[in-house]
């Protein structure tokens, strides 16, 4: 027995059963534990705490996996549906200073209804006035409200 | 982890490259930390609280907690370790509220992790490995955990300083006198 080849051994050990030891430490230790009675006792035991190593429940990786979920912030609007209100906000605007005979369109219009009460309210001539809140309504409703407001320029213009 | 593993891993993501994904709202990145080490976390946990459940709850704050600092996380030590440490105090911290009172329901603890082997040997495997365990929540604190992050997850003395909060030197004296106390309780 070697003191210092023992300490040296020693401290492969742990690498050693992991399969983590370059080739030349891995001959160094198979080369002394054969004939190291200490470090060959000592390999074994650290062979069978590594078997012994404990799973994680199966459940764990579900329950971190619906945590991590959970506490994801709401996502924001997504970059077109921002340009789409800000392009609906302009063409609000075009509509109501050039089409007077819009006056005739007196219906609420569908996506007025996801819009909390108060928050906008008809004009005179039956378009929205004051500063609807675009970031209430869905991406179908931003839609409709596209639709809309282009058929509305179209009218105005002609 | 063995060397196929290694390999394998160089083809993925660096702990490093999915910190700087996830700090960026990368969720999946999130969720390839999480896959990648809840296994040693969940050990770490269990080996300081001893008791299943609670060891569970450790975890998923300890993660939760990592998450939320990763924008402070430097990158001085390893992601891992960083985790690790994050996992013992968290455990600390829940058998204090507790009256520093450890469970040791080994049967509860989680099951031993197979090994490619025949029925006979794998059955005589396991209880000897059974019994190693059981030896191994005999020994102190400190010790337990540096006999286990040494060998069951190879950090080195340096980063099981860091875990446990003491010096690299105190971590290899914890080791190599919990490896003695265990081959003595072993015979």
């Amino acid at each position: 027995m070697n003191d210092e080849l023992c300490g040296t051994v020693r401290e492969l050990i742990p690498d050693f059963v992991c399969s983590r030891l370059p080739a030349t430490d891995l001959e160094v230790v198979e080369r002394h534990v054969i004939d190291c009675g200490e470090c060959h006792a000592e390999l074994q035991l650290a062979q069978v705490i590594l078997a012994g190593r404990r799973s994680p429940p199966p459940e764990l990786l579900e329950r971190l996996a619906r945590t991590i979920d959970a506490s994801r912030p709401q996502p924001v609007r997504t970059w077109w549906a921002v340009s789409a209100a800000a392009v609906a906000a302009l063409a609000l605007g075009i509509g109501i200073s050039s089409d007077p005979s819009a006056g005739a369109l007196i219906s609420v219009p569908g996506y007025a209804s996801e819009v909390e009460e108060g928050a906008i309210w008809l004009s005179d001539d039956g378009l929205l006035a004051g500063a609807p809140h675009f970031d209430g309504l869905s991406d179908d409703a931003l839609l409709q409200l596209l639709d809309e407001l282009s058929v509305g320029s179209t009218g105005g213009a002609a | 982890m063995s060397v196929r593993e290694e390999e394998r891993r160089d083809e993925e993501p660096s702990d490093e490259e999915l910190v700087h994904a996830g700090r960026s709202g990368d969720d999946s990145a999130l969720g390839t930390l999480v896959k990648r080490h809840h296994a040693a976390a969940y050990r770490v946990a269990v080996s300081l609280v001893g008791e299943d459940d609670l060891a569970q709850d450790v975890v998923q704050d300890a993660f939760m907690k990592a998450f939320k600092a990763l924008g402070g996380f430097r990158g001085d030590s390893s992601f891992r370790t960083w985790l690790l440490t994050i996992t013992a105090n968290e455990a600390c911290g829940a058998l204090r509220r507790r009256g520093r009172k450890r469970e040791t329901a080994l049967e509860d603890a989680g099951p031993i992790e197979s090994q490619a082997m025949g029925p006979a040997e794998a059955a005589a495997v396991a209880q000897e490995a059974g019994r190693a365990r059981q030896m191994l929540e005999r020994l102190p604190e400190k010790q337990r955990l540096s006999v286990s992050l040494r060998i069951e997850e190879g950090l080195s003395f340096k980063e099981i300083g860091e875990v446990i909060g003491s010096s690299e030197g105190a971590a290899r004296v914890n080791y190599f006198h919990g490896i003695r106390r265990l081959r003595e309780l072993m015979e």
